[in-house]
């Protein structure tokens, strides 16, 4: 599995990348090879406010329906298109292909957060 | 981890990498890297193979193994023939399902009956406690064997590389064989889990199991998880015990019609007797078959049935999501889940499959018993309610060797010609006539074997002015059989009629004729007829009991379309009780040549069956039936049946060339007029009966069923047609048949030393007909035959008996008899040979090459040519108002 320094990682599988007040969210390496091949994206509307722990959307595999959970609260800002016109960009690559865009409202919340490291301890405990 | 069982395959799937899963418990691969949509669609396209040993495999010998079956199972194992496989249900007393099951038999007295892994114990548990009240034995051979399915178009193809057998199993679903493959012996069934028209599954020792899976994967097969197999089961709309079979959501039992396939896999016939479930399952039937009718007034016994489902908008239906119809509950998901398909491009067999990939969301769901195909529902997805609708299937797999996905909604769209201008379509249908009969009749070789040109003057009789009248007449016994006419203005056809007659009595040396039936269908439908009416002439009061048994050539074998239960048989064929099945019995083909009867193995079924009625007579034909040898047969016998031999496309060969139907024993004789009989379209009825005979009166019934039973008009212009090819060919026969056989023997050498795959026994050139099959690979008849039209060679492609029908045919048949006619000889079909291989085997375009030969050929030959009869045809040509 793949990790990338520098991001923040939830225990449901979602990276946040911060660039300023804004969140990059996605779903991690780990969760991308555990559903298998992606075939449905589904995500909120921009403009949508939203609380850390709230469900989001869902990413469903040919196998299993999986929620993806808001890492951060804050308003979203843009979704992107991109993953839910073609779902398999996940698989090609997680880190690169982020499932939408928060402006946070509470970046203190990071801190609650795992970073690269303890994500990857994390998973080996989980398998 | 370690308390999951493991198949004989567990390390082949470490090896490539499997993602290993607990499934029931047995720890198995759900994919492997290439993932779940890749191995579905290599599948599709190609070749998957599946580690299949995890599934349940009891043995069932003993007196009463067959009694203890049809006790435990729902199907009819009466019907069960050697080599043969069938669906089944293991039924509880309520009439779920405790499994479903497929029962093999691979050797006269011994079942395989396989199991889902999941439900091995259960079911054996069960088996073991019934089998008890019966002399047989049952043993539990799951681990002494593995199982392997390899399923997808290529799957035949990889096989038949592999086995010394290339015909594997005979081409038809739910068939048998044991063959070799790499010196192990495998039993092998052309069953399978993915709806692919072609597919098998492999039973082969344990400890030989890695090593057949290596050498299919090092031969071309994908390696494919469970993954793949659900989705390909899900498009494929077969159901999944857990999900379509068994419990419902609630906890309550399914009934087992709840599963469209329940309709193959029960059976109430009389032989099979009372057995576990069985009044519960005919109230279920009783259910089912108002259903079917639209009568939804009593739903008690079905209340809900499985239905394929497919999501209009976006969204996934998992299992278990609710369905809705206008707001109201209406049942469940019981499978769902996105399934790939490669778009396609183009129209019917045409059709290319591309290499873009799409998805859909479908399932199956377990919904109200009323609700429809077409009916517009939703499905509850996280609180949001997502459209859908019921389709008739996702898939079909009635075009082998594809299975081929249905798009809901899509329709296929004809060129129409919208125009009102009716002056422009009748110039443009004009034009366009004198193109398409220019290109047939002077640019284009005609291989096509049942066609042929008529002669000038068969032509212009076939549009003279009786065709445009009506001649109906009767015997009538009050004047000694004398015709009588209903209408005036018939002279001439009378005339005509008893000529036709008499020249036709002549051709075949005959005692009877019958020329009013317009095709070779029709001359059938009568004589089945007829023989149905006559069977129970003596006793009318009740209603008529239907022919059986009835033999014939079976239709992959070559049989005639018309002499099939499809075909012209259909009204006419009984149901045989103990086998549910129609009542006929195919003529057995010899292991070595597969387009001729096996004349030892047909006497053992004649006298085993004792048809009713003997049908010789193929359309795919290189050799001369055995008429002889089963009339000697029958006679010796005392076997009470009627020989009848279909000679359509060899009509025109009866004689001292092919052979005399009459002479060797055949009492009628079918056909249709215009194969190598070179009349007008017609059929014709022949019998060879005394007026003294018993079945004098058969002959009479015949007359009858073809008018008034299948005719009013007989179409008199071609009837007036065909007596001028009956002179024809009377006067030409000797030199016509001679040069028809010479040629296609000639034709076949020329076709196999220009490297063409010739089929046939070459020790007798390849054919005594004027047929020539030629080999191009598997499923690529369509294909080759189409280059051949592009290059203005017409021939026909052709399933060859080892293969599954039209539309995976592999082979060309070939006809020499119009292009003898005219006047193609040697040279002309070593050339033609020539070119042909040019464009099978190297794809070279000779388009020109051809039409350049063929317009050197456009004189008819072996019909009336000299002055004479010019100045009479000119003469006729003038009455034409032009």
């Amino acid at each position: 599995m793949k990790t990338i320094e520098g991001l923040f990682y939830s225990k449901d599988h979602e990276w946040v990348r911060v660039e300023g007040s804004k969140a990059y969210v996605g779903i991690t390496d780990y969760a991308q090879h555990a559903l298998g091949d992606i075939v449905y994206v589904e995500l909120p509307e921009a403009g949508a406010s939203m609380k850390q722990d709230e469900t989001f959307g869902s990413v469903e595999s040919v196998k299993a329906a999986s929620d993806m959970i808001l890492p951060v609260s804050g308003t979203i800002t843009e979704v992107n298109d991109a993953v839910t016109e073609d779902p398999a960009l996940v698989n090609q690559d997680a880190f690169e292909n982020w499932m939408l865009i928060v402006e946070m409202s509470d970046p203190t919340e990071l801190e609650h957060l795992m970073n690269a490291v303890a994500y990857k301890e994390f998973c080996g405990e989980e398998a | 981890m370690s308390t999951l069982k493991r198949t004989v395959l567990f390390d082949e799937h470490i090896k490539l990498k499997a993602n290993m899963v607990d499934f029931g418990g047995w720890e198995m691969p759900v994919n492997y890297p290439a993932g779940i949509v890749e191995e579905h669609l290599y599948t599709r396209k190609k070749a998957g193979i599946f580690d299949v040993s995890h599934m349940g495999r009891f043995v069932i010998t003993g007196k009463e193994a067959v009694k203890f079956l049809q006790y435990v199972l729902t199907s009819n194992v009466l019907a069960l023939d050697l080599n043969q496989a069938q669906y089944s249900m293991i039924p509880n007393e309520n009439g779920g399902a405790l499994d479903d099951a497929y029962l093999y038999r691979f050797y006269e007295d011994e079942y395989l009956l396989v199991v889902n892994a999941s439900n091995a114990d259960k079911d054996w548990a069960h088996l073991t406690e019934v089998i008890k009240g019966f002399d047989a034995q049952i043993t539990n051979q799951s681990e002494a064997l593995g199982m392997i399915a390899i399923q997808g178009p290529d799957s035949k193809n990889i096989l038949a590389r592999l086995s010394k057998d290339p015909n594997l199993t005979e081409p038809v679903k739910n068939a048998l064989n044991i063959i070799e493959l790499d010196g192990k012996e495998v039993r092998i069934a052309k069953t399978g889990y993915t709806g692919e028209p072609i597919g098998f599954e492999l039973f082969v020792k344990a400890e030989e199991a890695a090593a057949i899976w290596r050498l299919l994967l090092d031969n071309g097969a994908m390696p494919t998880g469970l993954g793949a197999r659900d989705t390909l089961r899900l498009e494929a709309g077969l159901p999944l015990y857990g999900h379509e079979l068994g419990l419902d959501a609630e906890g309550k039992e399914i009934p087992i019609f709840a599963v469209p396939l329940a309709k193959f896999a029960v059976s109430f016939a009389e032989a099979k007797g009372e057995y576990i479930g069985r009044s519960a399952l005919l109230k279920q039937f009783e259910a089912f078959q108002k259903i079917m009718n639209r009568d939804f007034s009593d739903l008690t016994a079905l209340p809900r049935v499985i239905k394929p489902i497919a999501l209009s908008e976006k969204g996934i239906a998992r299992a278990g999501f609710k369905v809705f119809k206008n707001g109201a509950e209406i049942g469940y998901m019981t499978s769902g889940t996105m399934v790939p398909y490669y778009k396609t491009e183009g129209h019917g067999l045409d059709t290319l499959i591309k290499d873009e990939k799409a998805m859909r969301a479908i399932g199956l769901a377990l919904l109200d018993s009323d609700i429809l195909v077409d009916d517009e529902v939703e499905v509850e997805i996280r609180n949001n309610k997502v459209k859908a609708v019921i389709p008739p299937y996702h898939m079909r797999g009635d075009a082998p060797p594809f299975a081929r996905p249905i798009l809901y909604g899509f329709t296929e769209t004809y060129v129409a010609d919208a125009s009102t201008d009716y002056k422009a379509k009748a110039l443009n249908l004009l034009e366009k006539s004198f193109e398409n009969h220019m290109w047939r009749q002077e640019e284009s070789i005609n291989l096509i074997p049942s066609e042929q040109t008529h002669s000038s003057a068969v032509r212009l009789l076939s549009i003279l002015d009786p065709s445009f009248r009506y001649a109906e007449h009767k015997k009538i016994k009050s004047f000694y059989d004398y015709d009588v006419f209903y209408y005036q203005g018939t002279k001439f056809i009378d005339e005509v009629e008893h000529q036709l007659i008499e020249e036709l009595k002549k051709y075949f040396g005959c005692s009877e004729v019958e020329t009013r039936v317009t095709s070779g269908q029709m001359a059938n439908t009568a004589v089945f007829s007829a023989v149905m009416d006559f069977k129970n002439r003596v006793n009318r009061k009740r209603d008529a009991s239907r022919l059986g048994y009835v033999m014939n050539n079976h239709i992959i074998r070559g049989g005639h379309l018309s002499a099939q239960p499809m075909g012209a048989l259909h009204d006419y064929i009984a149901i045989d009780p103990v086998t549910e099945k129609p009542a006929i019995v195919n003529f057995p083909v010899l292991k070595e040549n597969s387009f001729k009867i096996d004349v030892e193995e047909t006497k053992k079924l004649i006298a085993k069956y004792k048809p009713e009625l003997i049908i010789f007579g193929k359309s795919m034909v290189l050799h001369k039936e055995p008429v002889k040898e089963i009339r000697a047969f029958v006679d010796e016998q005392k076997i009470n049946t009627t020989i009848m031999y279909d000679m359509a496309h060899v009509l025109g060969l009866a004689g001292d060339y092919f052979q005399n139907p009459f002479a060797e024993g055949a009492e009628i004789v079918t056909g249709s007029t215009h194969k190598t009989f070179f009349g007008s379209q017609r059929g014709i009825i022949a019998a060879n009966y005394k007026e003294t005979d018993l079945k004098y009166g058969l002959w009479e019934t015949i007359e009858t069923r073809a008018f008034p039973g299948s005719v009013s008009n007989h179409h008199l212009g071609t009837m007036l047609a065909l007596l001028m090819a009956a002179y024809e060919m009377n006067h030409f026969k000797d030199d016509y048949q001679k040069n028809i056989v010479e040629n296609a023997k000639y034709f076949a050498k020329c076709l196999k030393q220009a490297g063409l795959d010739v089929a046939g026994d070459p020790d007798i050139s390849y054919t005594e007909t004027h047929q020539v099959i030629v080999r191009v690979g598997y499923g690529t008849g369509p294909e080759a035959a189409n280059r051949l039209e592009d290059n203005n060679i017409i021939v026909n492609y052709q399933a060859t008996p080892e293969e599954e029908g039209f539309t995976a045919s592999g082979a060309l048949r070939l006809g020499v008899s119009e292009m003898v006619r005219f006047g193609f000889g040697r040279q002309e079909f070593e050339q033609l040979a020539e070119l042909m291989a040019d464009v099978i085997l190297r794809n070279k375009t000779v388009k020109e090459d051809v039409r350049k030969m063929r317009s050197a050929y456009t004189t008819m030959k072996y019909c009336f040519t000299d002055a004479d009869i010019a100045a009479a045809m000119n003469k006729l040509g003038r009455c034409l108002p032009l």
